[in-house]
């Protein structure tokens, strides 16, 4: 290789388009005769639907059609799961149920869809909407996980015994018999609590059926354009080559935006099929709030077993886990959830089991860290708790207790939530822990400044929270990549594109490959007219799945490249390099050949191709990894509390993320900001409060905190590599990362800031006024 | 959300008793102009405008009073929906002599709330509601002591 690219601050390639207004989202899509979808939602959390008298709307000028249940006739249909099954075993109970287009008899959540208007434009939309009469007959509403499973409950599912959707038990070792030999027993509930994704662009979907050609192309804020084209073909009873399905630029995905199947994604394509017309649908704010899934609700009852020098010597934890109104993505939140309360410790006794509860709220799906900031945050409690206890500094249980790098590949003996065994690739954890205290300076902090400034009746803290992030999970995904006559590359894949910046971290994969500028490389991503197989983009995947999957048709286009010139110069494959768009000969510069001239030669226009080849420098290739890769990190920061208003602020903030070879740091280190501004927001801002009959409270940005510039930190990321050998690139994914730890980072640095006050900290999200209301518990005793 | 308070009326009980039993006369104490109509005995039904923060709109409802005891105490019961949302709400009212030409008004209630009205308007909606309450109790005062006023 003549020139590495990878692992450079390389300026991304889509930032032209972005800033300056040229890049296509959803909304930006115009069709002639475009005409407009609003929803009628459910303003009641539960409820039997009696009937809906839809005649008024239906005679409002502008109104072309209205829709209920019933007018869907055979083609209504819940939606389908979106992630396997899990197997039939003997510790798994798993009641499948699933969103449905409209509702036809009884309503599950407050916001839940109703009936949809299709107009001229979405003004006459709206209007018609609330010609719309609801008959319905309210009942108490299943919110809270403890009361939803009381035998008295009223039921979600009706056809259900319980409001039990699901129940897992899993168990290595014997905690029992550890907890015998211990010398620290502690139990505690951990309380942790919903918030929303919040990205910046909500929901969106135009569909347009084209008669003529019997050819449907869809636009959708999906991360996963593939299987919603291969889902919608099945639906309609389409070829799933009459399906474009085109996930353009989009305004932040994290995990809500996955292949859904939204009533939303099932009626508008369905609608304009019907209709024979293109229809438009975007979500606005208050309906991403109830009709857009969110995450976190769990009640963890959790007991660790530790000798007095604190090591673990066994962990259980028993917890509800709050689905909402359906359960369409199976376990893997809660299994993602066990995974992680291990952390990335060496535990040998573990006992955890998860009860998967139907409320009458909004649908729980992944949102970025997908279970894994409460196991997080279960583990790096019961550690600070177990650290006072015994006496011992924070950071010294952890260092007792993490996994060695000689332990690796460590197997946890345990399901993950692909239902294979849960193993650690690779690792070499305590050097990042160790980078990180040096970086924020822990030793200095709390032997001098820390006591300095308490003196001078400061409320300041430190916390330093180490985590595991479960990545790059199959099942595959794949690229094909191409020389074009004009010597650039066109790279094509599967996955959609949210904002990662994979217009650059893939093209320079192709880039180092074949010796072209970065910027000459053009890439396609979300379109199913370019590629049509994979899943999509989340669980920190992208760039370990189909970042290798782009490396190895790569690879193989650069083959044919050297192949072909070798030929054409006549000197062998080895003695050739390829830079600057051009193959040379090593020692004789100017014997050379453009990428432009040979791709050229490949598709020749006279002669013919020898059998047995293909034309073209060309090549679609794939990767699925044995098993995801896991990636290591630690945060660290430094607060001050005003101890008068609880507001925090964040004098210093550090992260060291290991997560295999680095592809961008300048892309690595804009994730780290977004994943901790997430996770700012879930530790100490962000909150949606539902009240005892299942309405969201706070469903506006008036009253749903997200943190803004004032509260972000300035982020210092350090970086460890230690290269995943599950695949060739060695990346692991960083997605999730900046958020995963911060609850829990929140929670030891504001006990310690607050350490005049023994405060223990065991729910999630706080917020400054919920930071009050504990303290002054406290204090009242 | 629970409502709770208490209001001394300057006139007495058994003409605050007729006033509150008359829809019509508590109506006319209401702000957002309701109208009401006599469905039953002890049946009503009406409209009202509601503005909290940003949202507003027609609500439309019934009333019904149960648990009569002439002249101290009864429950009222609404029941309203209107396109931003719907209201529920159960209240107790429970009147005393306070001295000459005073009595004294206990009230404790349970409101439900949903819809647009709760979504976003909930932060406000405690203290909307208590600002009509307080603007009735006052125009109810002002109607009692005009009707009690030659006494």
């Amino acid at each position: 290789m003549t020139k590495t690219l990878i692992g450079q601050r390389v300026l991304r390639n889509e930032d032209a388009r972005l800033l300056t207004g040229l890049a296509q989202f959803v909304d930006d899509v115009e069709i002639p005769g475009l005409l407009h979808a609003a929803f009628l939602r459910s303003d009641h959390a539960h409820a039997r639907l009696v009937g809906l008298d839809v005649s008024a709307a239906r005679q409002r000028p502008g109104v072309i059609a209205v829709f209920t249940a019933e007018d869907m006739g055979a083609d209504w249909a819940p939606g389908p799961p979106l992630v396997s099954p899990p197997p039939t075993a003997k510790d798994v109970t798993f009641h499948s149920r699933r969103q449905v287009p409209l509702v036809k008899d009884k309503i599950r959540h407050a916001g839940e869809a109703l009936a949809v208007v299709i107009a001229e434009n979405r003004y006459i939309a709206e209007d018609a909407v609330e010609d719309i009469l609801v008959d319905l007959e309210p009942l108490e509403a299943v919110v809270d996980l403890e009361d939803a499973m009381r035998p008295d409950s009223p039921r979600v599912h009706d056809d259900l015994e319980s409001n039990l959707a699901a129940h897992l038990f899993q168990k290595k070792g014997d905690y029992d018999a550890a907890r015998q030999q211990a010398d620290l027993v502690l139990r505690r509930r951990i309380l942790i609590d919903r918030g929303a994704a919040a990205a910046m662009e909500n929901r969106g979907i135009v569909a347009d059926w084209d008669e003529k050609s019997q050819h449907l192309t869809i636009w959708d804020t999906t991360q996963a354009p593939i299987p919603i084209r291969n889902g919608t073909a099945a639906r309609l009873g389409l070829s799933e080559n009459q399906v474009r399905v085109i996930a353009p630029f989009i305004g932040g995905g994290f995990g809500p935006k996955m292949m859904m199947f939204y009533p939303e994604e099932l009626v508008i394509p369905w609608a304009a099929k019907k209709l024979k017309r293109p229809i438009k649908w975007i979500e606005d704010r208050r309906e991403n709030f109830y009709a857009t899934t969110q995450e976190r609700g769990q009640v963890h009852d959790v007991e660790i077993a530790l000798s007095k020098d604190g090591r673990i010597l066994g962990l259980k934890d028993i917890f509800l886990h709050d689905t909402g109104a359906y359960d369409p993505y199976g376990l893997t939140i809660p299994l993602n959830t066990q995974c992680h309360a291990l952390g990335g410790y060496d535990i040998q006794n573990f006992t955890t089991e998860v009860s998967v509860v139907f409320t009458n709220k909004t649908l729980v799906t992944p949102v970025r860290g997908a279970g894994r900031p409460q196991g997080i945050f279960v583990i790096e409690r019961m550690l600070d708790a177990a650290a006072r206890e015994l006496g011992l500094d924070p950071v010294e249980i952890r260092r007792r207790n993490l996994i060695p790098p000689t332990a690796f590949p460590y197997e946890h003996g345990i399901i993950d939530q692909a239902f294979a065994p849960l193993i650690l690739d690779s690792g070499n954890y305590w050097p990042v822990m160790e980078k990180a205290l040096e970086m924020i300076g822990y030793a200095t902090f709390v032997r001098d400044e820390q006591p300095r400034l308490r003196k001078a009746g400061k409320h300041v803290g430190i916390g330093i929270a180490p985590f595991v992030e479960s990545t790059g999970v199959g099942p595959y995904e794949g690229a094909r990549v191409t020389v074009e006559a004009s010597g650039k590359v066109f790279v094509a894949t599967g996955v959609g594109t949210q904002g990662q910046g994979h217009f650059t971290t893939f093209a320079q994969v192709v880039a180092e490959q074949l010796g072209v500028e970065v910027s000459d490389v053009r890439l396609v991503s979300g379109d199913t007219a370019e590629f049509h197989w994979g899943t999509g983009t989340f669980a920190s995947r992208g760039a370990v799945v189909a970042g290798n999957a782009i490396h190895a048709a790569a690879s193989i286009v650069r083959r044919k490249v050297l192949e072909l010139a070798s030929k054409h110069l006549e000197t062998p494959e080895d003695e050739l390099e390829l830079e600057g768009g051009r193959v040379r000969v090593a020692d004789i510069p100017n014997r050379s050949i453009s990428l432009a001239e040979l791709a050229n030669l490949a598709n020749p226009l006279r002669g013919a191709v020898e059998p047995g080849t293909e034309p073209g420098l060309e090549a679609t290739a794939y990767f699925g990894p044995r098993y995801g890769a896991t990636a290591f990190g630690v945060h660290a920061m430094i607060i001050e509390i005003d101890p008068e208003t609880m507001m925090i602020e964040i004098k210093r903030y550090v992260t060291v993320e290991d997560c295999g070879t680095v592809l961008n740091p300048l892309i690595l280190e804009g994730q780290i900001h977004g994943g901790v501004s997430l996770g700012i927001g879930n530790a100490y801002y962000e909150k949606l409060h539902y009240d005892e009959n299942g309405q969201l409270l706070n469903a506006s940005f008036a009253d749903y905190l997200i943190p803004s510039a004032t509260e972000m930190p300035r982020i210092e990321v350090g970086h460890m590599e230690t290269r995943s050998p599950l695949n060739e690139l060695g990346t692991k994914g960083v997605g999730e990362a900046g958020t995963i730890p911060v609850p829990a980072l929140f929670a030891q640095a504001i006990e310690n800031a607050l350490a005049d006050r023994q405060l223990e900290i065991l729910e999630s999200p706080l917020s400054p006024n919920r930071l009050y209301e504990l303290t002054s518990r406290k204090e009242a005793g | 959300m629970k409502i709770e308070g208490q209001y001394t009326f300057d006139g007495p009980r058994p003409i605050l008793w007729e006033l509150v039993r008359d829809p019509q006369v508590l109506a006319t104490c209401l702000p957002g102009s309701p109208s009401v109509r006599k469905t039953g005995e002890h049946e009503y039904e009406g409209e009202i405008a509601i503005r909290v923060g940003p949202i507003s709109g027609a609500f439309a409802g019934q009333l019904s009073v149960t648990n009569e005891v002439p002249p101290a105490s009864c429950t009222l019961t609404v029941e309203g929906k209107g396109k931003v949302g719907f209201v529920k709400g159960v209240g107790n009212i429970d009147m005393t002599d306070q001295g000459p030409g005073k009595t004294l008004m206990k009230y404790t209630g349970e409101v439900q709330i949903g819809g647009k009205v709760a979504s976003v308007g909930q932060r406000l909606f405690d203290s909307v509601s208590r600002g009509m309450i307080d603007q009735a109790l006052g125009k109810l005062n002002e109607t009692l002591q005009a009707r009690s006023g030659g006494r």
